[in-house]
């Protein structure tokens, strides 16, 4: 069973909350979800809508059809008609609008419920709720008790008040359409715990657990929920939030704890990214570990900043000026997102140098469910890896043993000492007995700055063994689903994943064998290992959310492979299943 | 016992008789008679000809880019708010690339100590005019003679809130580290102007025109005062220059308000790994 249940409304009255509620309510009856939001950039009027795929197993993108509709104004019945199907239920108020078209309609007198009980009219959200939960068999009680978690610190009234906006929903339906009721949503018996995750979620709950002391951002479309759920934990998880002035300032001061000694991360949208590029330079040259949370919208300049686009990859890996070495790692879902940022932590501390999460508005804002249980494993099992960071204790234990000169007398550590893997010893400011500097300049092994050709020489070629060691210990080649033989090989990488694992399943329906790579640590690339992933006798296909298959030209460049088949999305909408499923 | 020549480090290569000599001598000066070593501060140096000073100056550095050095410096103190952070600075790299980072740096009362090199000239990129150069100044950037009127640092961190603001000059060294040493043990963010010649790129603003034009404010100022403290910061527009602590005030620091770090600093706290706090609101 999946089932596709969308809201839509005038911006401003509570669509987003009312979509997340019940994306919470089906998962608390022990389903799976998969859920997407549109809304204009503005704050009152536009349209707003929110839809929810339901399935009983992982859900892995949209589906095409609308099967419940739910029209809290007449503009959404006419923005998403073109997705119902005859079977479809479309939840209106008749006072409101009415239609010709043949869909099944369940009028539910919003206005006069309304009227009756004195709400407002943002409450209508909660009459739809209770009517949505009715026709397709759900128990009340677990929105009531949501409704209850969310209004308790407004009092008894209150809960009560938005309570019977929900029981009047789910009566309406239950005595006037009974014979249209579905059994969607009959609690499971056997259920699993989970959690409804946000991409943006996924970052905040791996940064915490990754042991992310400072986050500093200004606020961005579609990066900003990071720094308001990681500010509203500041005391529950002791990490310095900063909203700072503008985004030079995030990555600089982020920069600077860093060099102190905590990991930091910053969080951004692509203008906000490009205001920070010359400072992740500074970050390579200086070595100084840094995690970079990019949620892309669609570019360039001001864009279309509350939709989707996958447009800033060539940008993220060619950021910054001179030649450093820059981690580029790309989730395609919520649990990658955890496992990644989990990890990017312990990349940028064992290379010293930038690691840069890409995520983008469908990822970043879209809700999915992830089993509680594979959360607490992974949390649970995961090691903080510091690299070559020394904290101080250890190190003073260290140089206790060189005698009593050592002791006395405080001296220039070498920051920047030339080491076979690249990556020198970095010990923590104000560790005593030693001093040393971390510099923007080109500098000597001691860090002092330096334009001497030898040293020069020296240092670029000691970060660019970096990349090398990143290749041989950390790099991992795509991850591979479907038919290893397949004639057709799907290739994209981040957001795209789910629609193309589902049109996967349906091609296969279809008798249609395919493979697919899924890009995950997309820069640095091990070319000689990609390249052998690539046959000249199969069908290549890319699949990207932006105009120019920026994935493609990198593969092209590194490998000198050119994939020549192109599914390419860019009016600011994820790529989904039936358009891939379309191209054969 | 720390000595001043523990602070040495490479032979510094400035111009004979710049300012940043006068500077260099007096910060290490003050460093030594507040009691710190090089291992128990942080500096963070901007870019410019004052910047240089971090292959001169022995200390836990961090030479940042032009203008950034500031939200560095904050960052150093959220971290470890222990240490003594201080940003050297320039009067292009603070008050023109990174002007907006300063104002914040006020409105926070981030407890970073900011020396600013004020010699109302591009030294390091050969002499163009700086946000602070008088009006008319001929430069190589404007040969027909700067149209803007010059900014006003001291009046502009007053209005930004800062709590500290002091003003030296780098030709009376012994003043100069007094004002230094008043400011690192001020608890806030410290601005320290330092009106510096510039031998080479500025014929206008030299020794001479200041010994002119600087005088010490009297034992008796009120420094506590805004309104006076900003008539004094005005005195520029008739070229005269007060030389002391123009205005300071008490004021929680920013990192005094974060519960976080109430207790320890933030580098030496414990992981957070109560996940079970967090995961509620996702169910």
């Amino acid at each position: 069973m999946t089932f596709t249940w969308k809201i839509g409304g005038e911006a401003g009255f509570g669509i987003m909350t009312t979509g997340l509620l019940f994306s919470k309510v089906v998962s608390r009856l022990g389903y799976q979800i998969l859920d997407h939001v549109e809304y204009p950039s503005l704050v009152r009027g536009g349209h707003n809508a929110y839809e929810v795929c339901v399935s009983d197993e992982e859900v892995y993108a949209l589906k095409d059809e609308i099967d419940v509709l739910v029209c809290l104004n007449k503009e959404t019945f006419y923005k998403h008609k073109a997705r119902l199907t005859l079977e479809s239920l479309v939840l209106y108020d008749k006072k409101e609008f009415d239609f010709e078209d043949n869909f099944q309609k369940i009028n539910i007198p919003f206005k006069k419920i309304l009227a009756y009980f004195n709400g407002q009219s943002v409450m209508k959200n909660i009459i739809a709720l209770g009517a949505s939960l009715a026709i397709l068999g759900g128990e009340i009680k677990i929105l009531t008790d949501l409704i209850k978690e969310q209004f308790s610190k407004k009092g008894e009234e209150v809960v009560k008040f938005n309570q019977q906006f929900a029981i009047v929903g789910y009566e309406e339906v239950k005595k006037n359409y009974s014979s249209l009721i579905k059994n969607f949503l009959t609690e499971k018996q056997e259920k699993k715990d989970y959690l409804v995750l946000s991409g943006n979620d996924a970052f905040s709950l791996g940064a915490v657990m990754a042991d992310c002391r400072l986050y500093a951002a200004y606020p961005m479309t579609p990066s900003s929920s990071v720094l308001h759920t990681l500010a509203s934990w500041q005391e529950k998880t002791g990490m310095i939030v900063r909203h700072a002035e503008d985004e030079i300032s995030v990555i600089n001061t982020a920069l600077g704890a860093s060099f102190a000694g905590v990991r930091s991360a910053v969080g951004t949208s692509g203008g906000g990214f490009a205001l920070m590029v010359e400072s992740l330079s500074f970050a390579g040259m200086a070595e100084i570990p840094v995690v970079v949370f990019l949620a892309q919208r669609p570019g360039p300049a001001t864009g279309m900043p509350t939709w989707t686009e996958q447009g800033d990859l060539l940008f993220a890996i060619f950021s910054g000026h001179g030649e450093f070495p820059k981690i580029v790692l790309t989730p395609g879902d919520q649990k990658e997102m955890i496992k990644l940022t989990l990890k990017a932590f312990n990349l940028a501390d064992i290379y010293q140098t930038p690691v840069i999460i890409i995520s983008d508005m469908y990822l970043s804002e879209g809700h999915k469910s992830v089993e509680k249980e594979w959360f607490e494993n992974l949390v649970t099992n995961y090691s903080i890896n510091r690299g070559k960071i020394i904290q101080t204790s250890k190190f003073t234990l260290q140089i206790g043993g060189q005698g009593d000169d050592a002791k006395l007398k405080i001296r220039n550590f070498l920051r920047y000492k030339i080491t076979d893997d690249g990556i020198s010893e970095k010990i923590i400011p104000a560790t005593p007995g030693y001093f040393y500097q971390e510099n923007s300049y080109e500098h000597l092994e001691d860090g002092h700055t330096t334009e001497d050709s030898k040293e020069r020489i020296k240092q670029v070629d000691k970060r660019k063994r970096k990349i090398r060691t990143y290749l041989s210990q950390d790099f991992h080649l795509p991850n591979f689903y479907g038919e290893k033989d397949a004639t057709f090989i799907f290739v994209s990488w981040g957001s795209t994943k789910g629609a193309i694992l589902m049109a996967q399943k349906e091609l296969k329906k279809r008798g249609i064998e395919t493979g697919f790579y899924h890009f995950t640590h997309l820069y640095p690339l091990d070319k000689e290992k990609v390249s052998l992933l690539f046959e000249p006798k199969k069908r290549y296909i890319l699949v990207e959310n932006n105009s120019l298959g920026q994935l493609g030209k990198i593969l092209a460049m590194e490998t000198g492979f050119e994939i020549k088949e192109k599914i390419l999305r860019y009016d600011g909408r994820p790529i989904n299943a039936k358009e891939i499923v379309n191209y054969f | 016992m720390v000595a001043v020549d523990d602070f040495f480090g490479y032979q510094p290569t400035w111009c004979p008789g710049c300012g940043n000599w006068g500077i260099y001598t007096a910060l290490k000066k003050a460093l030594v008679e507040l009691g710190y070593s090089p291992d128990k501060l942080v500096v963070v140096f901007g870019i410019g000809c004052s910047g240089n000073m971090n292959d001169f100056l022995n200390a836990y550095g961090l030479h940042s880019l032009h203008g950034r050095a500031i939200p560095n410096a904050i960052g150093i103190k959220l971290a470890n708010h222990k240490l003594l952070v201080i940003a050297v600075v320039g009067d292009g790299d603070c008050y023109g690339e990174g002007g907006n980072h300063l104002i914040h740096a006020c409105r926070g009362n981030h407890d970073i100590k900011v020396i600013v090199h004020d010699n109302r000239v591009y030294g390091l990129t050969t002499g163009q005019a700086a946000p602070t150069s008088p009006e008319g100044f001929k430069s190589k950037s404007t040969p027909l003679g700067l149209i803007e009127a010059p900014l006003n640092p001291l009046a502009l961190a007053l209005v930004a809130g800062a709590t500290f603001i002091g003003q030296g000059f780098a030709g009376d060294i012994n003043h100069l580290t007094l004002v230094f040493k008043e400011a690192f043990s001020h608890q806030g963010f410290s601005l320290v102007n330092v009106l510096q010649p510039c031998v080479t790129f500025n014929k206008v603003n030299t020794y001479q025109y200041y010994f002119q034009r600087v005088y010490k404010l009297d034992k008796d100022y009120k420094k506590n005062n805004f309104n006076l403290a900003l008539e004094k910061a005005l005195e520029l527009n008739q070229e005269r220059f007060p030389l002391g602590v123009i205005y300071q005030v008490k004021k929680p620091s920013y990192h005094e308000k974060l519960s976080p770090i109430a207790y320890l600093p933030l580098v030496e706290k414990k992981r957070f790994l109560d996940y079970n706090l967090l995961l509620k609101e996702f169910i």
